[in-house]
């Protein structure tokens, strides 16, 4: 006890005190948090599972539809219809259940700090309280983009040599593969930052996880089902359906264009963060 | 030194704290007691930032808590033991807290150390008791070595040994000067712990006083005598502000006058008395007197179910 207290003067106290919470310190501090929680890493590695897993099984399906449309015209139609070359696909074939996955661990990493009173010490520490959710966001977007973008490459590694077998050609170093590889990561990282606004508005795992499957699983179907050119109209617009737009070879008709998606993913990021932060900073914790 | 001017929490239509003023000195033992809901740790988390004021200001050291440079150096708070994710073993809790100030791990492995942590500091905070969780707060608390500590009830779930622990620690920490705020329901452990007494009850301060004034208050000492001739010696008392009581056969309790006036009065009169006994009331006692008339007070005014006297671990 003594060798504690005694170690710093406590007599000057117009002094500095020591060094505080920068931003740096505080994106230190948040990525020991983020690596030192054994569920973030299960679910980091089940990303990284489905990704290379889901690729390896597209890999094999492409493979066999195919070898089917090499002897048989009307599959070899079909396979035209889908606009070509499908091979180059397949590593970012996971990513469906990535976004989820790693979607929820945005909603997680806030709904937890309130749910386990973890946020007291978070803020008594950072009192200002925008730097921390700010360098939680770094670090997962960061990670989700990371993440997404070296399990992508090694389902590629692990697709090529299963429709080598078939016949079908993937280049992981061709243009279209990069773009996929790099547009879908940072998908990923958009929809784990929307997770985290999630997460930080409703205070609550099971809310946040259902608000984002309902924006990225539910809402599109239910746009589908509903009648009506409104429906039709806004379905363009939700956060999950601009990822094929962003990542097509041509534009596709009755589709947003690239940068029309690209603005509208942007506006479904931002504005949700803001007004997170704004409620993080108004509420009491 | 913390200073509360006009503090006022609203949530609703409930009052948790009403415009209270108190000011926390260092170098001693500030101890903050009041019954369940009185407003206890709505105050605290007010003065960690973590809750914004309805109306009034808390500084810590003459600043706003949020607005220090170095917060976790300037005040370290217990507010609650299970303001921790409980997936994460205690030393990487600490280790993340620390980061925010370039605290060095030396420092995370001493405070585990000074609150006897080290044979569970690797593990999940999930498996901890609520007295080991206790000890992880008062850690993280005393991380960055403050000058201001805050404890909100910390020897809550700890074993006798933990209690007196705390007790000598807080005690320790004052006598370097430092200002030690603490809660706790446990009066008999404030009576020992504490060198003076913030009283809260529905939200306004009752009494701020040192703690010996508030055991033997105006009013509240009482001497015990006894004398073969009481109903004489009830007359020559009687007077103002004194009261006499009869407990038994020939003894009485005096309330209003010290020893040595009775004795003096005795004498003058002829009466023998062959007791006189100072008696000092009870931090218990002191504060039901002074909780009672609050508590009543209010529940004449409000419709709401009267709050119980007793004190909470709230």
């Amino acid at each position: 006890m003594s060798t504690s207290t005694t170690a710093r003067s406590r007599t000057s106290r117009a002094a500095s005190p020591g060094p505080g919470p920068s931003f740096f310190r505080v994106l230190n501090s948040e990525f020991i948090k983020f690596r030192t929680l054994l569920s973030t890493l299960i679910l980091l590695a089940c990303t990284a599972v489905v990704m290379v897993g889901f690729g390896a099984l597209s890999a094999w399906g492409t493979g066999q539809f195919a070898d089917a449309a090499a002897s048989d015209p009307s599959a070899a139609e079909a396979m035209a219809a889908q606009g070509g070359d499908l091979a180059v696909t397949v590593p970012t074939s996971g990513i469906a259940f990535a976004q989820l996955i790693l979607g929820s661990l945005g909603v997680l990493l806030m709904s937890s700090e309130f749910t386990t009173g973890m946020a007291r010490s978070t803020f008594a520490a950072v009192p200002k309280r925008i730097p921390a959710f700010l360098a939680k966001l770094v670090v997962m977007m960061v990670s989700a983009f990371v993440l997404t973008a070296v399990s992508t490459y090694i389902a590629g590694l692990v697709s090529v040599p299963i429709l080598d077998n078939y016949g079908p050609n993937l280049d992981l170093g061709s243009s279209q593969s990069v773009k996929l590889l790099l547009v879908n990561s940072v998908y990923v990282a958009s929809v784990a930052a929307i997770g985290m606004a999630l997460g930080t508005m409703v205070r609550n795992s099971a809310g946040g996880i259902m608000s984002l499957v309902g924006l990225f699983f539910v809402a599109p179907i239910a746009f589908q089902l509903i009648p009506g050119d409104f429906f039709v109209e806004a379905r363009k617009y939700l956060p999950g359906n601009t990822i094929n737009p962003l990542t097509a070879v041509e534009h596709v008709p009755d589709t947003l264009e690239a940068w029309q998606a690209g603005l509208v993913l942007g506006a479904w990021v931002v504005v949700p963060l803001v007004l997170a932060m704004i409620l993080l900073k108004m509420r009491d914790v | 030194m913390i200073e509360a001017q006009g503090l006022t929490k609203v949530y609703g239509d409930k009052t948790a704290v009403g415009g209270v003023n108190f000011t926390v000195h260092a170098g001693r033992v500030t101890g903050f007691l009041g019954p369940n809901g009185a407003g206890k740790s709505t105050t605290m988390r007010m003065i960690m930032g973590l809750d914004t004021p309805t109306a009034g200001t808390v500084t810590v050291n003459g600043e706003p808590f949020a607005r220090h440079s170095a917060p976790l150096r300037e005040i370290g708070a217990l507010l609650d033991a299970k303001a921790v994710h409980t997936g994460r073993s205690a030393y990487n809790h600490l280790l993340a807290m620390a980061a925010t100030h370039s605290i060095p791990k030396k420092r995370v492995h001493e405070v585990i150390e000074m609150t006897g942590l080290g044979d569970v500091a690797r593990k999940k905070v999930k498996g901890f008791s609520l007295g080991m969780g206790q000890r992880l707060g008062i850690a993280a608390a005393l991380l960055g070595d403050p000058q201001t500590i805050i404890l909100d009830e910390p020897v809550n779930g700890l074993d006798p040994e933990g209690v007196v622990w705390v007790r000598n620690l807080v005690r320790f920490l004052a006598s370097e000067g430092r200002t030690v705020f603490l809660s706790s329901h446990l009066m008999s452990e404030m009576a020992v712990t504490a060198d003076h007494l913030i009283v809260i009850g529905r939200g306004r301060i009752i009494a701020d006083a040192p703690i010996k004034d508030i055991i033997t208050g105006k009013g509240q000492s009482r001497t015990r005598v006894r004398t073969d001739q009481p109903d004489q010696l009830m007359n020559v008392l009687a007077g103002n502000g004194v009261s006499v009581e009869v407990q038994d056969h020939e003894l009485l309790e005096v309330k209003g006058l010290d020893p040595r006036q009775i004795a003096r009065a005795a004498l003058d009169c002829r009466v023998m008395i062959y007791e006189l006994t100072p008696l000092q009331a009870s931090l218990e006692e002191a504060y039901m007197e002074l909780t009672k008339d609050e508590v009543e007070y209010h529940s004449m005014i409000t419709t709401g179910a009267p709050v119980p006297a007793q004190p909470g671990g709230n």
